[in-house]
């Protein structure tokens, strides 16, 4: 009831506003105010007494129109149609149609929302036994799609670094060109194999690029890995994807890896 | 392998409710009959040897749950999530759209007499609303509906676990001081179906 924490820094006539908004907060609009009323002085909800609960509710949300803004239509809608019906129950109507009471439309709504709020009331007693049962652990996010659904997509550039392990150097302006030399696979097989006759315990894919600083000697020394694990001269090895390739010689025939 | 451990399995290490057809898919020696009665002896095992859960019908699934009475120790333990709880708004526009889905913003704003996009939207968001089409009428507007989430939230096996309207009890049409008798009859008869009809 007293908005007491916001310290005593406050002025009284700040005080004041505050404790109607927080008179008013707890309602969640106009209907809940209407029916908050109604509720309050037992009022027969099939005969409301349209003058004084129109100017209850005036009285009630005059500060609105002042202090809050964002919810101030909502209650001043309200007002207006209370008014409506006050004015057109001053006019005389005719006894044959009883269908006519200019209140009914207002009292299926307040029926209406009473029973909305009675269900939000049961849905917020079922959320809270619900929440006392736990699930084995709870995974806030499903796991997105699985990575061979989705289509790959990718750049010559992306390649080159991940599987390759090659950093682009920037393409230079230069004043002349150079045709560069071609790689042949044949060449990088026989330095593959080179190297392996002297390294029992294998080498390293990346050791036999880097020096080279070139995408297309990657290439192509992938390329004459993959011909010579085909071949069965060599055992290629990788703990995880993405990890460095090893090269191992075959040393006899027919040895699984 | 029995059925009963292959459904165990499945249900433990699932995050969601799963119906028995979908457990099925497990093994070719289930089927759904298979499931409900491995389920049904799983319910019993657990009942009997006193375990701390036990299978839940949810969402017309099955879903393995603590039982309720161990509550108050999971909320001591930081890395056990602590469920939501939803706003008083956020109630009272659920009670709304599940009670009248299909149903568009503007009916929604009628009954709660507020602005309730943002609230929607926040529902939309939390899973528990979804767009289930479009109206027919001016501006075809979005229909709302509540989603299988929904009922995992309140713990509701179906739509049919929702209090029924005229299970409600209703204050202010109860309270009984008819002045004109047939009129108040006419309102009451009509407020039976209400809140399942169109405002209009």
């Amino acid at each position: 009831m007293e908005p007491r924490e916001r310290g005593p820094g406050m002025g009284d006539a700040m005080e004041g506003t505050d404790l109607l908004q927080v008179e008013l907060d707890r309602f969640t609009g106009p209907m809940d105010l209407l029916l908050h009323l109604i509720r309050q002085q037992d009022i027969d909800v099939f005969d409301i007494p349209i003058r004084r609960i129109t100017d209850q509710f005036l009285t009630a949300t005059e500060w609105i129109r002042a202090a809050n803004l964002d919810t101030a239509g909502e209650f001043l809608e309200m007002a207006a149609t209370l008014i409506g019906i006050k004015a057109r129950m001053l006019l005389p109507r005719p006894e044959a149609e009883e269908d006519e009471d200019p209140r009914a439309e207002l009292v299926r709504r307040l029926l209406e929302y009473e029973q909305i709020r009675e269900v939000a009331h049961r849905l917020e007693r079922a959320e809270a036994d619900r929440a006392r049962r736990r699930t084995k652990g709870w995974v806030e996010e499903r796991p997105g799609p699985r990575p061979e659904d989705v289509p790959l997509e990718t750049t010559w550039e992306e390649v080159f670094k991940a599987a390759l392990g090659v950093e682009l150097v920037e393409p230079v302006d230069r004043h002349h060109r150079v045709t560069p030399r071609t790689v042949s696979m044949d060449r990088k097989v026989t330095l593959i194999l080179e190297r392996l006759s002297d390294a029992p315990d294998g080498i390293a894919f990346r050791s036999l690029v880097t020096p080279f600083d070139d995408p297309m000697h990657g290439v192509m020394t992938l390329l004459a890995g993959l011909e010579l694990g085909r071949r069965r001269e060599i055992r290629l090895r990788q703990s995880a994807p993405f990890q460095e390739l090893w090269m191992y010689l075959r040393p006899g025939e027919r040895e699984s890896s | 392998m029995k059925a009963e451990q292959i459904v165990e399995a499945v249900l433990f290490a699932s995050d969601a409710p799963l119906r028995p057809d979908e457990i099925a898919r497990a093994d070719e020696s289930l089927d759904e009959d298979v499931v409900e009665a491995a389920v049904a002896a799983l319910r019993r095992y657990y009942l009997e040897s006193e375990r701390a859960f036990d299978l839940v019908e949810l969402a017309g699934g099955w879903q393995i749950l603590t039982r309720p009475e161990y509550a108050s120790y999971l909320d001591r333990i930081d890395t056990i999530p602590r469920p939501s709880r939803l706003s008083g708004p956020a109630l009272e526009t659920l009670a709304i759209i599940a009670y009248r889905q299909p149903i568009g913003r503007v009916e929604v704003e009628y009954v709660r007499g507020v602005g309730s996009s943002g609230v929607i939207r926040t529902l939309q968001d939390r899973g528990l609303v979804e767009v289930t089409g479009r109206a027919e009428t001016l501006g075809r507007p979005l229909l709302y509906g509540t989603t299988t989430h929904f009922l995992e939230h309140f713990g509701f096996d179906s739509l049919e676990d929702l209090p029924r309207p005229d299970e409600l009890p209703v204050v202010l049409r109860d309270r009984e001081v008819p002045i004109l008798p047939e009129e108040a009859d006419d309102e009451a008869g009509g407020q039976e179906e209400l809140s399942l009809e169109d405002p209009e």
